[in-house]
């Protein structure tokens, strides 16, 4: 097994990716660009409504519109409830999408309106209507360690608080979707925009029983997941059967309202928190009682989260609501958690009258809970020095001295962690082709993290040659089996067997030469493009390649231990300004410290922070899903009244890599979501400090500010 | 007063504001008229009374002059500008993402002038100049390049939404070299889910001094 190379040319420099120019250069195909011969566009009817019965669907006139080719019914009438607006009703194939647009609306669906609940607030108010068999909400168990309820009574300082966060949408920009082209009844390929090719496909050989040699899903790049793209979804399979009825392929992506709506979102989370500490600030215990809605799937996030509480207690309420399901969302539930655990333990040391930084570290729980049991004190000590510094924590004032306003300043931090680690069935193969070339292939898929270019970096390190003479020819789901992209595995899960696959590669290719050189297999290197003989310059690659004849070198590569491994985190700082007449938040500054470990490309290394804590600042500071409890819909299924940060509210962010020995000898980890999960707690408890009382509902709008303020001023 | 015309594809353009108010109509329903809109306004009217009212319905054959070429396809009257080029003739460098005129993924350049090409009818665009992001030169000295090298772009999807907007603004302002709050305003109309913005400001700031050098 190959082993990661002591001194590197490439790995951890910062390389360009490989598909960025086709990209920034409008040329790179998405799979929503993609237009096979003949294709017609589908269009998905909707349910305009939260909570009906579906009485009777009339195609006909639709059927009847110039230019339809195809339509579906996906609900039936007189069996399908509508628990959500935006359920598939319908959907439709015709020449144009002006027509295919036309034609479902003219789709006649009859309705049985039923009574809804939208909210968390709706969903469990007493008089409820109970619209779900299982009822709005369900209690879990208590989880409890020690003895809560006696460590809370004898502890010195205890806050007792409720904070809330919103329902978020992945807002992926390129819609959920694929185009599906039928090659004989038997054989279909599909341009999906996913996060795992391998999923899509298998979900078209599980339904249309296709054999599995006959599926090809093909993802060449695509407009961003962020956990809410892994199946080829209802839409995608309408797509498919409408292209098999209609002879011709269909080309089917949700609208924005529709993206909001049907194709996933965060999970809401409110907690009713006392946390108890002792006089020197040791948490003495914690009783949580949380809940949130998926809309009927799972809500729950970590709590505690990176503390220690030995006394402690928790229940989690799943609340179901008429909206659409909750998907994966970067970091599934630790934003969450981390924002009520930060904001409970900035309360607290307020309380106490303690530096929040100090009584962090003294606090810091040595077991990861979800990081393979890996014990972060040492590194978060570290890690929050690094990043105190530069914040300029030194300037950091308690609560309620920041300033007279009207616009006041405020420091805050937080601390994340996050498991990752790689799936250990995963194969990459690599083909070094007589003249020369090289291919790496896998179904695995980039899903803008770099993947595709990561693995090349790997090839032309242990080759020798320039990263851009390697093709890194993946999602493609025929290809050896692949990660999904999710969960931070993809790099850890990927990066393993293609250094195998390539070190393999090369020494089969030693192993041809070395004969004909008269030398032995030890004997020889690759450099700069050049093969070596006891490292004199012998030939070119090319030249050494064309000695294979006419037979390529094809290996696969799995697996190998100690080349990734699990359990990632970092700390985020952030500094704001708020104007106490206008509720209005600005952000200065944020920093954010952020475990590396083996670093393959610094540049989308980076570009991985950064969109981490922009995506956790769009938490903190914009987003939030608004349902309209009288009608049941959501009031900004759009971009517009969806708040997201454009370029000026997008303050300094300061990406500090913690690369150290120690961590490049743990091998690769992933990034993609441990740096989203503690900017929006940190953000939050900048707010706090900088205006002196708890904003306890993310996020940090004008109003929640403002209401805030009226709390503490009495005027609630 | 542009320069605060947030979310607006002009960005801190020179005359976006009367623009808009021309293509709005709400110069008309407006009570209180700057000056400056009041003259939009005059010449507004002058160019509808100078234009035949034309109305168009059904299928209307259409030829866009496209990145220096002629294209031809049958479009109907509502269809947009946007979806034309993507759905009817193939240029698919501009994504339709929110399809509203709040992202800027769509953006083009016609006549010289950046707009979001999900809000604009096709059949408005014939004899129009329209640039879209595949034309540009992704040379050395070119946007596309700049953002290329300093990883200004993940997914990839707004990308050439800023790109398009980023050249756009660097053709009207030659030989200007921006600030940071220069291209954070002229980007504004811009979003970007990923998070690449500071790449992005980077690629900006690199490709503007590039070329004030050149
Ligand atoms: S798609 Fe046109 S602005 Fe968003
Ligand atoms: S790079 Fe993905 S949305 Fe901007």
């Amino acid at each position: 097994m190959a082993a990661w190379p002591e001194s590197t040319r490439l790995i951890g420099s910062s390389i360009p990716r490989l598909d960025g120019l086709a990209k920034a250069s409008g040329r790179a195909k998405y799979p929503s660009d993609i237009r096979p011969e003949g294709m017609l566009f589908g269009v998905i009817l909707s349910s305009p409504y939260a909570s009906a019965k579906v009485k009777s669907i009339d195609l006909e006139p639709a059927r009847k519109m110039p230019g339809v080719k195809a339509v579906l019914a996906m609900a039936q009438p007189g069996e399908t409830t509508i628990y959500y607006q935006g359920q598939e009703i319908a959907a439709v194939a015709a020449e144009t999408e002006e027509k295919a647009r036309d034609a479902a609306r003219a789709i006649k669906v009859e309705y049985e309106i039923l009574p809804h609940v939208v909210t968390e607030r709706q969903s469990s108010a007493p008089d409820a209507p109970k619209v779900f068999n299982n009822g709005n909400y369900r209690a879990g168990r208590a989880q409890t360690a020690g003895k809560p309820d006696e460590a809370m009574q004898k502890a010195d300082v205890v806050i007792e608080a409720t904070y809330e966060l919103p329902v978020i949408t992945h807002v992926c920009l390129e819609p959920h979707g694929l185009t599906a082209e039928w090659k004989g009844s038997d054989s279909i390929t599909a341009y999906a925009s996913t996060q795992s090719v391998m999923t899509v496909a298998n979900d078209m050989v599980q339904t249309f029983g296709v054999p599995a040699s006959n599926v090809t899903v093909l993802t060449e790049v695509m407009g961003g997941g962020f956990g809410s793209k892994f199946n080829a979804d209802a839409w995608g399979i309408a797509a498919a059967r409408l292209a098999k009825d209609a002879g011709r392929p269909v080309r089917m992506f949700l609208d924005r309202a529709q993206e909001h709506m049907i194709a996933g979102n965060r999970p809401s989370a409110k907690a009713h928190v006392k946390l108890g500490a002792t006089a020197d600030g040791k948490l003495a215990a914690m009783i949580a009682e949380t809940s949130g809605t998926g809309g009927r799937s799972p809500s729950n996030f970590p709590l505690p989260y990176v503390y220690h509480v030995a006394n402690r207690s928790r229940t989690h309420t799943e609340i179901s609501v008429n909206c659409g399901g909750a998907r994966a969302m970067r970091a599934p539930g630790h934003p969450q958690g981390c924002a009520v655990m930060e904001a409970a333990m900035d309360d607290l040391a307020d309380k106490l009258g303690m530096n929040p930084l100090e009584f962090r570290l003294k606090n810091l729980a040595e077991t990861d809970p979800v990081g393979g049991g890996i014990n972060r004190t040492e590194l978060y000590h570290e890690q929050i020095e690094r990043g105190a510094k530069l914040i300029g924590w030194e300037r950091w004032k308690p609560r309620g001295q920041n300033g007279d306003g009207p616009i006041v300043r405020g420091l805050g931090m937080a601390l994340h962690q996050w498991g990752g680690g790689g799936a250990q069935d995963k194969q990459v193969a690599c083909i070094i082709n007589p003249d020369g070339s090289v291919e790496l292939r896998s179904a695995t898929q980039d899903i803008g993290t770099g993947a595709r270019t990561i693995l090349a970096v790997i090839a032309a390190e242990v080759l020798g040659l320039e990263v851009g003479q390697i093709k890194s020819n993946i999602g493609n789901s025929t290809f050896p089996p692949g990660q999904s992209s999710g969960g931070s595995t993809t790099t850890p899960s990927m990066a393993p067997p293609c250094l195998n696959a390539v070190t393999q590669a090369r020494d089969e290719l030693f192993q041809k030469l070395a004969p004909g050189l008269n030398c032995a297999v030890d004997d020889l290197t690759l450099s700069g493009g050049k093969l070596l003989v006891k490292g004199e310059e012998k030939m070119t690659w090319e030249q050494a390649c064309r000695k294979l004849g006419v037979m390529p070198i094809n290996t696969i590569g799995r697996f190998g231990p100690g080349l990734s491994s699990i359990g990632v985190g970092g700390c985020q700082f952030a500094e704001v300004t708020v104007d106490i007449e206008t509720g209005v938040v600005r952000l200065k500054k944020i920093v954010a410290v952020q475990d590396t470990g083996l670093i393959l490309d610094m540049l989308t290394w980076k570009s991985q922070i950064y969109g981490g804590v922009i995506g956790g600042l769009n938490y903190g500071m914009f987003e939030e899903r608004i349902m309209d409890e009288g009608t049941g819909v959501m009031l900004n299924p759009d971009m517009e009244m969806y708040k997201l940060a454009g370029a000026t509210d997008i303050p300094e962010i300061i990406v500090d890599a913690y690369d150290t020995p120690e961590m490049r000898k743990r091998g690769v980890i992933g990034v993609g979501e441990p740096p989203t999960i503690s900017t929006a707690a940190a953000i939050g408890n900048a707010v706090a400090n900088a205006i002196g009382v708890r904003v306890p509902k993310w996020p940090m709008s004008p109003m929640n500010v403002l209401n805030a303020l009226a709390a503490k001023e009495g005027k609630a | 007063m542009a320069e605060n015309d947030s979310r607006s594809p002009n960005g801190p353009g020179d005359h976006s504001r009367r623009n808009f108010l021309r293509g709005s109509g709400l110069a008309a329903a407006s009570a209180v008229l700057t000056s400056q809109a009041t003259a939009a306004l005059a010449e507004a009217e002058a160019q509808v009374a100078s234009a035949e009212p034309q109305v168009l319905s059904g299928d209307v054959n259409l030829t866009l002059m496209v990145n220096g070429k002629d294209m031809s396809c049958v479009v109907e009257p509502r269809s947009t500008l946007l979806d034309t080029l993507r759905n009817r003739l193939d240029v698919t460098g501009p994504k339709r993402v929110c399809d509203r005129a709040s992202c800027g993924a769509c953006t083009v350049i016609l006549n010289g002038d950046p707009v979001y090409s999900c809000t604009t009818l096709a059949v408005s665009c014939q004899g129009k100049k329209i640039e879209t992001v595949e034309s540009f030169d992704t040379g050395e000295n070119g946007v596309p390049h700049a953002f290329h090298q300093h990883d200004a772009l993940m997914c990839g999807y707004c990308t050439p939404g800023f790109v398009t907007a980023c050249k756009a603004w660097l053709d009207r302002h030659p030989g200007k070299e921006p600030t940071l709050e220069d291209v954070k305003r002229g980007l504004d109309g811009n979003i970007c889910r990923c998070g690449t913005y500071i790449g992005v400001f980077e690629a900006a700031l690199a490709v503007a001094k590039n070329q004030k050098g050149v």
